[in-house]
Formats: structure tokens, sequence, C-alpha cells
């Protein structure tokens, strides 16, 4: 079967999946009953309350996936996000959970790590959610003395995920009988699928070692569970919008068996399955099936927009980064000549604009070279410690350079408002004391700010003959110069 | 076919500093066809000895201004110029100590890396660079610094450099005027040249080029004369990336090479201090103190730093509203350091913004800030016993110790972290070597998994922090991983 066909088939089975549920939710409520309950509905606060400990979650889901990964990647927690929340996207505009595969892509791209073993992170993600919804489904059941096929779904749910966690226990405990196992299985299918399989159970290992120590497997579990309490807390903030009583009891019932049910593929965003499951839960807990579908579509937006919108934008960022890479990859395909520097041949791809011309000192960069350094120095000194403090930080890796371009301009700001004068309007005696109360102060980001100019601006100065003389020095820095004869001087 | 086989190079190097003048002169030798692209310039002794703020814009990275972020922010600088940082840093010299070798074998799988595998290695490139002492009296700031050493009764070593004949011109950091210190421009690139390597200066690297899981190239933005700036690809069959620990993983990850790369970034955090004495030293007459304190090592080491006017200034900037008069005594005073082995762990990433910046953090560990600490008061009281009427630490809100009641507190007491400046010059283990695939971003003789034909050979593959001034290390490993590369070759 070609890829298209497979991908066209898979739509149409999420399709007809979500439409049966679709069915199964609506085929008993008056529309018009629901259309009046949202009419009444008070979206806010409490609709970007839920929208606000949805992304709470997602940044928990982060953390999550950096520890998963950290003996293999050093993620940072908003790359981590990022990736989780790329995935929840994918499967918000792809069928059939599509966007878990995304989701292993984006962690393998920015990782580096074997994609086999980012589905096994996945995998193993999307496991101990399970296991983290069934302890708050149990916990959650016996506390509101729920029963009936809520309670059997949570049988099943253990049963299907105990098996998983079977599975996954033996890539945990038994690494080496797991590869042996597959090696000897693959033996006879020749050297090459020998090799893949082998490769592929060492990654699936190699994924699952995280939970090899119990502390490590103790705090995916607490974050787990962390995760799907923030979940709780969106399905909590909702009820109150359509004027039920905010029960954390049936709010986490809600997430539990919505969450649990949407493990069906179907449709993108599971609409259909999300809507019958959820309202489902709130019926088994005594509310009217017209609020109880209303609620469920407020939870779905809740739960859709934040994702897909972040997502998108997560993907955007990164498809560009990618992106150039690639175009710059492409690029050098196109050769328009061949020319030999140094005895190198290189294959010129474009001319490139000149080189950026030395940076040139402002009239702030002057007058704060003037506060920071000590008297008597010449004009011609101020001047060139100015020029070099200027192009020191024209030299700072942008991000950093922003920064303090954004610090100078609070300090700026900040001269204005206190002095009502701009900092190179003020007399040396005002601008001297204003750097001192920021550079030598007691707060630390602003001392920070002001490290780079008082080093620069005073490495420069003491480093100029005109600077060294302030110290009333008799002789100059360079004394070899004299004791060097010329053979030596050119090696 | 011919002329296809005339635009390739077989080998490319990235980078010419410790480890890549030392990959291409092995290559060069066993007759193999190599160039090397260097991002900086290429400088004769003529360029060398400026001040120190002309040394910056010529042959430092990003003119030195190249901060590594973290709960600390620390003060780095690396070369970019032909030679890399040996053509800055001081020519300490060590071997790779054993129990160092032992612990990468033991943790990382770091195979064939043994003393005695090592051994012609390190032979090799002493006799290159002509390690040896210091073969005149002892400058007064060393003098001074032994006299402390004595008076505690400490282990210490006079440090052999990669300096022959040094002329004490404390020069160091701007380049050796006179060529003294045999920075790989000076050692290696002559010899080098006569066995067939080219080197292309002012070439920068951007992109590696793949096909599958074979780099077949670079992209590289290139001054082909001065003025004239083109975007080229470079072909080759061969890649090695010793473009430094920094520039080295932001170049792979720029790439898309990211597994267990720019991970593992290790530093060796320093902290300086200036001393004043009642004698007149004129340490920015001479080089460096050149004994360091090994009673403490691994954890901390304590030794002595460059000095001039102007870093003596930079040192005391923090504390200058009450340091600044001691300026006019700066012929009393000399610089020292306590360096530690940097147990925290950092991280290097290509900036995202397209300025071509490496993003560099580095979380000092609590490890690091008691020795740190520790490291502080030994260095305080040595120098008081050595006759300072104060020490002069670069830490906001402790301007002078002058006492040796005062520099024992911080034996016990952590520095504040917030307080410290702290520097280094020391970076490693961003892409570490080693068999252990869980870890290491390359096998033992720094093939990156994964890739055919793709090495890096630099600071970058010391599998965690040598706990020595690393160029030795660097030097050896370059070499043993280049002959091993030639001999698969053949």
């Amino acid at each position: 079967m070609s890829s298209q066909s497979s991908r066209r088939w898979v739509t149409v089975l999420g399709a007809a999946v979500s439409a049966v549920f679709l069915w199964v939710a609506v085929r008993h409520i008056d529309l018009g009953s629901v259309k009046e309950t949202w009419r009444t509905a008070r979206p806010l606060p409490w609709i970007p309350l839920a929208m606000a400990a949805y992304v709470v979650g997602h940044f928990v889901r982060g953390a999550r996936l950096r520890f998963l990964v950290r003996r293999e990647a050093g993620l940072q927690v908003t790359t981590a996000t990022n990736v989780v929340v790329v995935g929840y996207a994918s499967n918000n505009v792809l069928p059939a959970r599509l966007g878990e595969l995304v989701r292993a892509g984006m962690l393998a791209e920015r990782t580096g790590i074997p994609l086999t073993q980012a589905l096994t992170v996945t995998f193993i993600e999307r496991l101990v959610d399970g296991v983290a919804i069934l302890f708050l489904l149990v916990g959650a059941s016996w506390a509101t003395h729920t029963a009936g096929w809520i309670a059997e779904l949570a049988r099943v749910g253990a049963l299907v995920f105990g098996v998983a966690l079977g599975g996954l226990g033996l890539a945990v405990f038994f690494p080496a009988a797991l590869g042996a196992l597959a090696s000897r299985l693959s033996q006879p299918l020749g050297r090459r699928a020998h090799d893949t399989a082998v490769a592929l159970v060492t990654s699936v290992v190699n994924g699952a070692a995280v939970l090899r120590r119990p502390v490590d497997a103790l705090v995916i579990g607490v974050l787990s569970v962390v995760v799907w309490l923030c979940e709780s807390a969106m399905f909590v903030a909702v009820l109150p919008a359509l004027g039920l009583a905010p029960s954390p009891g049936m709010a986490v019932i809600a997430m539990s068996v919505t969450n649990l049910g949407i493990l069906v593929p179907s449709t993108p965003g599971f609409v259909g399955p999300f809507h019958f499951f959820c309202s489902q839960a709130l019926l088994a807990q005594g509310v009217a099936s017209e609020t109880a579908l209303a609620y469920a579509v407020l939870v779905h937006i809740a739960f859709y927009v934040p994702a897909t919108v972040w997502g998108a934008g997560a993907m955007l960022w990164y498809g560009v980064e990618v992106g150039a890479t690639a175009a710059l990859a492409r690029a050098a395909r196109r050769s328009r000549g061949v020319e030999s520097v140094g005895g190198v041949p290189m294959q010129i791809i474009a001319q490139l604009a000149e080189s950026k011309k030395e940076a040139e000192a402002s009239a702030f960069d002057l007058a704060l070279t003037e506060a920071i350094l000590p008297p008597g120095g010449s004009a011609e000194v101020t001047r060139d410690s100015a020029r070099f403090l200027a192009g020191q930080i024209a030299a700072l890796p942008t991000r950093v350079r922003t920064l303090y371009g954004i610090g100078m301009s609070v300090f700026r700001f900040w001269v204005r408002v206190r002095y009502l004068r701009s900092f190179c309007g003020l007399d040396l005696e005002r601008r001297r004391a204003a750097v001192a109360g920021w550079a030598f102060g007691t707060i630390a980001p602003l001392r920070q700010l002001f490290r780079a100019p008082r080093s620069t601006v005073l490495l420069a100065f003491y480093e100029h003959p005109a600077g060294l003389a302030t110290l009333g020095a008799e002789e100059r820095r360079r004394l070899p110069v004299a004791t060097t004869t010329p053979d030596e001087a050119h090696g | 076919m011919a002329e296809a086989a005339r635009q390739r190079t077989e080998v490319l190097v990235v980078g010419s500093g410790a480890g890549g003048a030392v990959t291409a002169l092995e290559l060069a030798a066993a007759g193999r066809d190599v160039a090397v692209l260097e991002e900086g310039g290429e400088h004769s002794t003529d360029d060398y000895g400026k001040s120190s703020p002309d040394a910056m814009r010529l042959l430092y990275r990003r003119r030195g201004m190249t901060p590594i972020l973290g709960q600390v922010p620390l003060g780095y600088v690396e070369g970019a110029c032909v030679g890399g940082s040996t053509e800055i840093n001081s020519g300490f010299w060590h071997r790779t100590p054993r129990e160092v070798l032992l612990r990468w074998h033991a943790q990382f799988g770091l195979a064939h890396a043994g003393v005695d595998e090592m051994a012609p290695h390190f032979d090799w490139a002493e006799a290159r660079l002509g390690i040896s002492k210091y073969d005149g009296e002892w400058p007064k700031s060393t003098r001074m610094f032994a006299r402390g050493i004595e008076a505690m009764g400490w282990a210490y070593q006079e440090v052999p450099r990669a300096a022959p004949g040094c002329r004490s011109t404390n020069a160091c950091a701007s380049g050796c005027p006179i060529g003294k210190k045999r920075g790989m421009s000076h050692a290696l690139w002559p010899t080098a040249r006569e066995k067939g390597a080219r080197l292309v200066p002012h070439c920068r690297v951007h992109q590696l080029l793949f096909e599958r899981h074979r780099c077949i190239g670079v992209l590289a933005e290139v001054e082909v004369e001065p003025g004239r700036r083109v975007l080229a690809r470079i072909d080759a069959d061969h890649v090695f990336v010793c473009a430094g620990p920094t520039e080295t993983p932001a170049l792979l990850r720029r790439s898309g090479v990211k597994f267990h790369v720019g991970e593992t970034l290790r530093v060796h955090p320093m902290l300086k201090v200036a001393a004043r004495f009642p004698e007149i030293v004129d340490a920015h007459q001479s080089v460096l103190p050149l004994l360091q304190v090994k009673e403490f090592w691994p954890d901390v080491s304590l030794g002595g730093a460059f000095f001039t006017p102007g870093h003596l200034a930079l040192g005391l900037s923090d504390n200058w509203p009450e340091t600044a008069d001691r300026m006019p005594r700066f012929r009393n005073m000399a610089s020292y350091y306590v360096a530690v082995r940097g147990e925290g762990r950092g991280w290097v990433r290509p900036s995202k913004l397209g300025d071509g910046a490496t993003l560099i953090h580095y979380d000092v560990g609590p490890g690091d800030l008691k020795n740190l600490s520790q490291g502080l008061a030994r260095l305080c009281t040595l120098l008081l016993a050595a006759g300072a009427e104060e020490v002069l630490p670069a830490v906001r809100g402790m301007p002078s110790i002058t006492s040796e009641d005062e520099a024992i507190r911080w034996l016990d007491e952590p520095l504040p972290k917030a307080n410290l400046s702290l520097t280094t010059v020391h970076a490693f283990s961003s892409c570490p070597i080693g068999e252990r695939s869980e870890k290491c971003a390359a096998d033992s003789f720094g093939k990156l998994r994964r890739y055919e034909n793709l090495y890096v050979n630099d600071a970058s593959v010391l599998p965690d922090s040598p706990g020595v001034n690393p160029q030795g290390s660097v030097m050896a490993f370059a070499r043993r991983n280049a002959l091993h590369f030639i001999d698969r070759l053949s």
C-alpha cells in the first residue's frame, strides 16, 4: 500500500470513529437546550483560568520530558515543553494520534537521539500518563462513591496499562535478555536485519533505562500525577462557567474518563470521542445531558485552542530554523564556478557583502566612559576607551547585546526620571554618582549590567600609555622591547 | 572524473589550534591531501605583543567577549587566529594525569588511552614545542609565591612551558612578540606547510554538508582577497572538526549533529586575586608566576595569573570605589588565582538569531563553590605568609583581606555566589569520546557516532575535566587520533 493510500485510510477510519462517537453523544440531546446553556454561560474568568491551568500542565510535561531524556540530552524546559506542545497541536490537526509520531520526530531532531529511542520515550510518557490517570480515577471514584461503567472502565484501563507496564518492565529490568532475544530471533533473517533489530532494541532499552532507578521512576510518577492534576484543574475551572459547583472529584472523573476515551485514534482534535466521554462522565454524576454536552464543548475549546496556537508558533519557529539549515544546504548545490583559494578548490555559491566596520562610540558611550574612568585622563584616552567599549559591546552575542541594550535603556530612563535630564546632559559628578549607584550598588543584576562597560573601559584606560601615565609610572609596559634583538623579534 | 577529483580535498580540518594543527601536520606528513580552514587571520610576530585591547581585536574570538552565562557568569576567552588559543595562552604544559586517564577509561570506556599508550604522543609534542622549565632566575612575582608556599609547607611544582628561551616579555596573552612561546603558528605550522598542508585563513565554516551519514564537505564564508567575501562549498572525503570546545559543538549542532554534542561542557572556574607587597615586584614586566600549588590537586590548584595595569584594574573593578587608590602602587602588585576542577556542567548551542554567535552556559556546582572558597582562603594565607600586605580578591564586597584570620573564614563558609567575578580559560568535554555510547558523542578516536567520515579532534573530545592545563592533553589526543585515522585509511 502506498503511503498516500495509507494516509487516506487513516483519515477515513479516524473520521468514522469520530462520527460514531459524535452521533452517540448527541442523538438524544435537545440541541436547543444546549444552545441556551451556552447563552447563559459565564466564560470569564473561568475559561481563561482553565486554559492557564492547561498551559501550566504542559510546562510540567516539559519538565518530565527533560527528566526522561536527561541522560541522553540536555534539553531546556522550554524546548522540551515545545516538543510536547507540538505533539498535542499535531494531534489536534492530524487524525489517529499521528501527533505522537510528530512529537517523537521533533524530540529526535532536537536532541539527536535515535527516532526509535524518541518513540520509546513518547511511549513511556503515554504509559505513565495512563497509570497516573487511572490512579486519579480510582481515587476520585472512591471519594465520590462513583461506580457502574466508570469503575468498569478503570478495570479495563488497569488491565491494558498493566500489560504495557509489564512489557516496559522487561526493557527496564532485563535489557540484556531482551537484546539477546532480539539477536537470536533476527539471526536467521540475515546480518542486516539482525543489526537493525539489535539497534532497535538497544534504542528501546536506552529509552527505558531512565526508569531503572526507583528514585527516578518516583520522580516521573509524581510529575505525571502533577500533570494530570493540572489538567483536572482545567476541568474544575470550567464547571462554574456553566453554573455547576466546582467539584474536584467530578472534574477528576471527567478528566480521567475523557483522556482514557480519547486514546482511541480518531479525527483531528478528538472531535467526537472527547465530547462523548466527557459528557458521559458528567451524566454518570447526575448532570443534565444538555449541560454535560455544553460542558464538554467548552472544555474542548480550553483544551484545543492554547495547544494548537502555541504548537503552531513553536513549529513555525523550529521550522524556520531547520528550514534555514536545509536552505543553506540546498544553496550549496548551486555552484557558480570553482576557485582555488590558498590551493584549496572551492565552489563559489554567492558573493557576500563586505564585513561590518569597527563600531564607533556613541555620545552615550563617551559619557558613560567618562563617568567610569578615574579623573586625570586626557581626552584622547577617554575617546579611545569609549571606542574600545563600543567595539566590545558590538562583539557580544546578539542575545547578550540585546539584554545589555535593554538594561542601558532602563538606566537612561531612570536617570531621566531621577535627574530630569538625559544621562549625556548631566554634569560629570552626577553622571559618576548615577553610574556608581548601579555599578557598585546592592542589586546584583544592575551590577552585572555595568560589569562589561566597567571592566572594558578600565582595561582600555590602563593599557593606554596616557592612562598609565596617570599612575605616575616612570617606565612603560614594554620593557623587553629594548632588550630584544632584531633577530629574536623575527623569531 | 579527474576534474571531480581536483575539486575535492581529501581531508578538511576545521580549525588550526592545538587540535587542528597537530591533525593537519600528521596527516600531511603521512602524505595525505589536507586543507585547514581557520576563521581568524594569520599573523606574524610583528602583530604580537600589542596592548591587550589591540590583541583582543586581532587574536581573540569576538574580541574576548564570549561570556559563559549561568548562575554565576564566567568571563571566558579563546583565540580566533591561526594557532587558536595556543597563541594567547601561557604555554603551561601538563601530561594528562594517570588517575584522570584511568577515570576516563572507567567512566567513558575510553579505549587505548593508558599512560603508556599516550606517552609517545606526549613525547612527540614536548619535543616539538621544546617543553622546558624557565631557564633564568625566577621573576620576583614567582619568588614571592615560592616564599609563601614554602612558609605553608605545601607541595608545588614549577610548571614546564612551551616557551624555551622565554625572555619574560609578559606578552603571553597578546602573542609572544619574539616567538619564544611556541604557539601552533610558530611551532607546527611551518612544518605542516612544508609537508603540503594548505591553510585558508579568514574562512568561517557555517555548516557541514551531508549525504545520509556521510559528510561531503562544508559551506563556508571565505575572504578570498581583502574586501571580497564569498559563500563557498568545499568538498572533502573526510572532515575533522577542530574548532575548539565551544565552536566545535556549535558547528556540529548547527549542522544537525546533536547526539551528546554540546551537552557536557566542563570548565575550570577560576577566581583571581591581586596581592600587594611592600617591595617592588614589577609583575607587569615579567612572565606570570611559574609555580602551581599541587597540595590540594585535583580539586584545587593555586597559581599565578597574567598581570598588566589594565588587567589589575579589571580585577579590582568589582570594588573600584574602595580599591582604585591601589592602582598607583601597581609595581608592588601581582596577580594569582585559585582554579578548581569544575564539578558543574554546562552546554553549548548555536545562537538562533543568525548572528553566528555561540551561546555558552555553565552552572557552577556546589562543590565548585566550596573548593573556590577554601582555595581562596588558602591562597590568601599563602600570599600573606609570603609578605603581602593585603590581598584583593575579585569578589564584590570583599575589597581587601589583610590578615590570616580574615582569610581562613572561607575555609568553612561559602563565598557569596552572586558576588563572584569568575573567569576561565580552560573549556573542554563538549563532545566527549569513549565507547560508552550513552554518554559519548564519538568513539574512542573521535569518529562521531552514526557518521562514516566525520571526526572531532580538539579540547571538546576530552571526556571530562583533566584537572590541569589542557593543551598537553589536547595535543597528545589529537596526534593519537590522527595516527589512528591514518592507520584506518591505509
